[in-house]
């Protein structure tokens, strides 16, 4: 693949700097994903062979891994501590809070375990904002509408009309647990939310705290996790395994303790999965901007168990990750950069797209770009320019007030953002399915629930800037509230890994291999095996 | 490995790693299981992977974030391994609505802010660079608002609480700050209109206003 050198680039960029002029485009949008997205042009989608969704397509990577054999055997857990808990919330980030905020406010005893430390997530590491339709010019009939079709009409309308009509109250609720909001003017009582466009969008819709939101919402979420009397946290607890009835519903989790190195079998009334999503599989060989957990431990679990997917094949590449230098590819700038009016320029200094259509089809563009020779070079790595100089030419001062991230982020790449544009590229960014829920969050499996990024069916093939931080709180607090009903319940009779007997039996009658185990639970180069690290000797099948 | 490769020490570790790695990096690429002190990988906003450096040639130990540090010749490096502090500072922010009573409620809560013997542990434990002691007194004298300014790009790392020989806890009473003030002071017009337009029913979504055929 050729590119255009650095210095040759750099001189054309600033010959046109301040009037870049944009290229005329005759490719439809369709033909632009179908010819250059990731989806598309990466690794083949193929057939799921067992599950409750066999036959649907899936990305290949992701088939692979959500046909393994489980982890663990019967035997590895007899004799392990047993807990009992009302709720058992799997995931720490934002989804996982607000729903054991929500739970246990009404009352029910929540256990929230998680594989790292309550907080790291990829709810910290959002940056741009979170959409709630507030503005006069703007409606959640609006939103609804420009969400559905950003996602190409394939998400479940119902789910998508719960998210737009929630999106107003979430923000209060959020504002109730203190977190803050950039108002315009700096007039708090009374005064007027900022708001930003996200690309797709028809209002301007997006509500932020700097470029860091959050970041905000996260700390604020963890305080109030960590102060609440009913909620007991579980830091470094991956769930291994979910514990299944004796009518193939969810009875809670097999957790597997880093720092005890040993299993505990939590037993719940209802099980709230919100364990992010897979970015760290790295999918076609992508870098990616997720958080090292997000390595789809739950959809694995879930999908195990019974409960249905859907778009299995769409993941978002966001069209601007860190291309140079090689050390932090992967590692985003914010869409609020685009929002605010950065432009992409190829190594021609040429504009190539609007910078402000959906994510799936600029990130399609600026891989046409690179494909096609338009690229920029640099010691062995391809992008494009985000023109940050012009934005700041724009919006004097921005970096300071605003975009304070993408000030941190120019320092570590070691340019002056003042003067040098970024270099970027798209990275692996978010799962647009996962498991088919209600508007409640439940799963089709009983007495499972499934909210955040693990979840499919809202953004349908294309996730909206802004959208992911909505859902996650707007779900979140659903399924907190749904689930927080059963608190009366009785528990069921039997709880254990009785299922996996059947999915091995599936697994066998597919001829997959039964020496394949997942989930992955940390990244390749995590260089963590359970089997040595639990000392729990050879498995059967090998 | 590269002849470029820079050697150091990691959690008693002996690494070798390129120099533009950062120290979570070269963690991995040493092939240690890495189950913690990690998170976001380079954004460094997390907090997870903070730890103590101590350079070469250095009889200073600094505090940084794994993921954003790069490694250099004989850096040594601990993690600040899985810090749980207790809770001594518990409240409850829906309790507090009465905005008269913030400084009570925050002296109530962090009775410890006004022994601060400005000793500056604090301020060198601070991998962002936060003026957090000058926090602490903004807080004590009750300028909220600067308190809050100071802790605005706080991760809550805990190196601060970890480090304050009084038990402060300057993050958590900045973070308090924050918190209340949001709770207490913001209350954005139009966001108040369109609730009462969602709550009393004029406001709805139709989802019959878009066509079904995937585009």
């Amino acid at each position: 693949m050729t590119a255009i050198p650095y210095a040759e680039a750099l001189d054309r960029y600033r010959a046109n700097a301040g009037g870049f002029p944009l290229r005329p485009d005759d490719a439809t949008i369709a033909e632009l994903i179908a010819a250059y997205h990731p989806d598309s042009t990466g690794g083949k989608a193929i057939p799921l062979k067992i599950g409750v969704n066999a036959g649907m397509l899936c990305q290949p990577q992701v088939a692979a891994l959500l046909q393994t054999n489980a982890l663990i055997e019967d035997v590895d857990i007899a004799g392990a501590e047993i807990l009992n808990t009302d709720i058992l919330v799997i995931g720490g980030g934002g989804a996982g809070a607000a729903a054991a905020l929500t739970a246990a406010g009404e009352g029910a005893r929540v256990i929230l375990a998680t594989k790292l430390l309550l907080g790291d997530s990829n709810t910290v590491m959002a940056e741009g904002g979170i959409q709630a339709a507030v503005g006069d010019d703007d409606s959640p009939q609006r939103h609804f509408e420009d969400t559905f079709k950003a996602g190409h009409r394939a998400a479940d309308k119902e789910l998508v009309a719960q998210l737009a009509l929630d999106g107003p109250d979430v923000i209060r609720w959020l504002i109730k647990l203190g977190m803050s909001f950039d108002v315009v003017g700096h007039r708090p009582f009374g005064g007027t939310l900022k708001r930003k466009t996200p690309g797709g969008a028809t209002a301007p819709r997006i509500l932020s705290y700097r470029d860091f939101t959050g970041l905000e919402m996260m700390r604020v979420l963890r305080e109030a996790v960590g102060l609440h009397r009913g909620i007991q946290v579980m830091d470094r607890s991956p769930a291994v395994e979910l514990l299944s009835d004796e009518r193939g519903g969810c009875a809670g989790a097999v957790v597997y303790s880093l720092e005890h190195h040993r299993f505990v079998l939590v037993r719940a009334r209802r099980t709230i999965l919100a364990t992010g999503g897979s970015g760290r599989l790295h999918l076609n060989g992508f870098p990616t901007s997720n958080h090292y957990g997000a390595t789809a431990d739950g959809l694995v679990l879930a999908y195990r168990m019974g409960a249905k997917l859907r778009e299995m094949d769409s993941f978002q590449y966001h069209p601007t990750g860190i291309a140079h230098p090689a050390h932090l590819a992967g590692g985003l700038v914010s869409e609020a950069a685009r929002s605010e009016g950065a432009k992409l320029v190829n190594g021609l200094g040429e504009r190539f797209i609007d910078e402000l259509k959906p994510r799936d089809v600029v990130a399609s563009a600026i891989l046409r770009e690179i494909q096609e020779g338009r690229g920029v070079s640099r010691d062995g790595q391809t992008g494009v320019f985000l023109d940050v100089p012009g934005l700041v030419a724009a919006k004097p001062g921005i970096l300071e007030t605003t975009l304070i991230s993408l000030a941190h982020l120019a320092k570590k790449c070691r340019i002056d953002p003042t003067a040098e544009p970024l270099l970027v590229t798209p990275t692996l960014h978010y799962q647009n399915g996962g498991v088919a829920i209600d508007t409640h969050g439940q799963s089709s499996v009983p007495g499972l629930f499934c909210v955040g990024e693990i979840s499919g069916g809202i953004h349908g093939r294309n996730r909206m800037m802004g959208n992911a931080l909505l859902d996650i709180i707007s779900f979140g607090r659903r399924a907190g509230a749904h689930a927080a009903e059963a608190r009366a319940e009785a528990y069921s009779s039997r709880a254990g890994i009785g299922h996996i007997h059947d999915w091995q039996r599936q697994l066998t009658l597919a001829d997959l291999p039964l020496d394949a185990r997942g989930p992955h639970v940390f990244p390749d180069y995590g260089n963590f095996d359970l089997v040595a690290d639990a000392g729990i000797g050879p498995r059967a099948a090998e | 490995m590269s002849d470029d490769n820079v050697s150091l020490v990691i959690d008693g570790r002996a690494v070798s790693a390129p120099p533009t790695a950062s120290i979570i990096q070269a963690f991995s690429l040493s092939g240690g299981a890495l189950v913690s002190n990690v998170g976001c990988m380079g954004q460094g906003v997390c907090g997870s992977c903070r730890c103590m450096v101590r350079r070469d040639g250095s009889r200073d130990v600094t505090m940084e974030l794994g993921c954003e540090t790069p490694v250099e010749a004989g850096m040594q490096v601990a993690f600040v391994s899985y810090f749980q502090p207790k809770r001594p500072h518990v409240y409850d922010l829906e309790a507090l609505t009465d905005s008269w009573q913030i400084l009570d409620a925050m002296d109530e809560t962090f009775p410890q802010a006004k022994s601060c013997r400005h000793c500056g542990g604090c301020d060198r434990a601070c991998p962002r660079g936060l003026d957090v002691q000058k926090g602490v007194e903004y807080a004590v004298l009750g300028d909220v608002q600067a308190a809050r300014e100071v802790f605005t790009e706080c991760i809550m790392c805990n190196l601060c609480t970890l480090a304050c020989p009084e038990r402060i806890r300057p993050n958590h009473l900045g973070l308090f700050i924050r918190r209340a003030l949001a709770a207490l002071t913001l209350r954005p017009q139009e966001l108040m209109r369109r609730l009462r337009q969602i709550e009393n029913g004029t406001l709805t979504v139709d989802t019959s206003t878009v066509d079904d055929t995937r585009s």
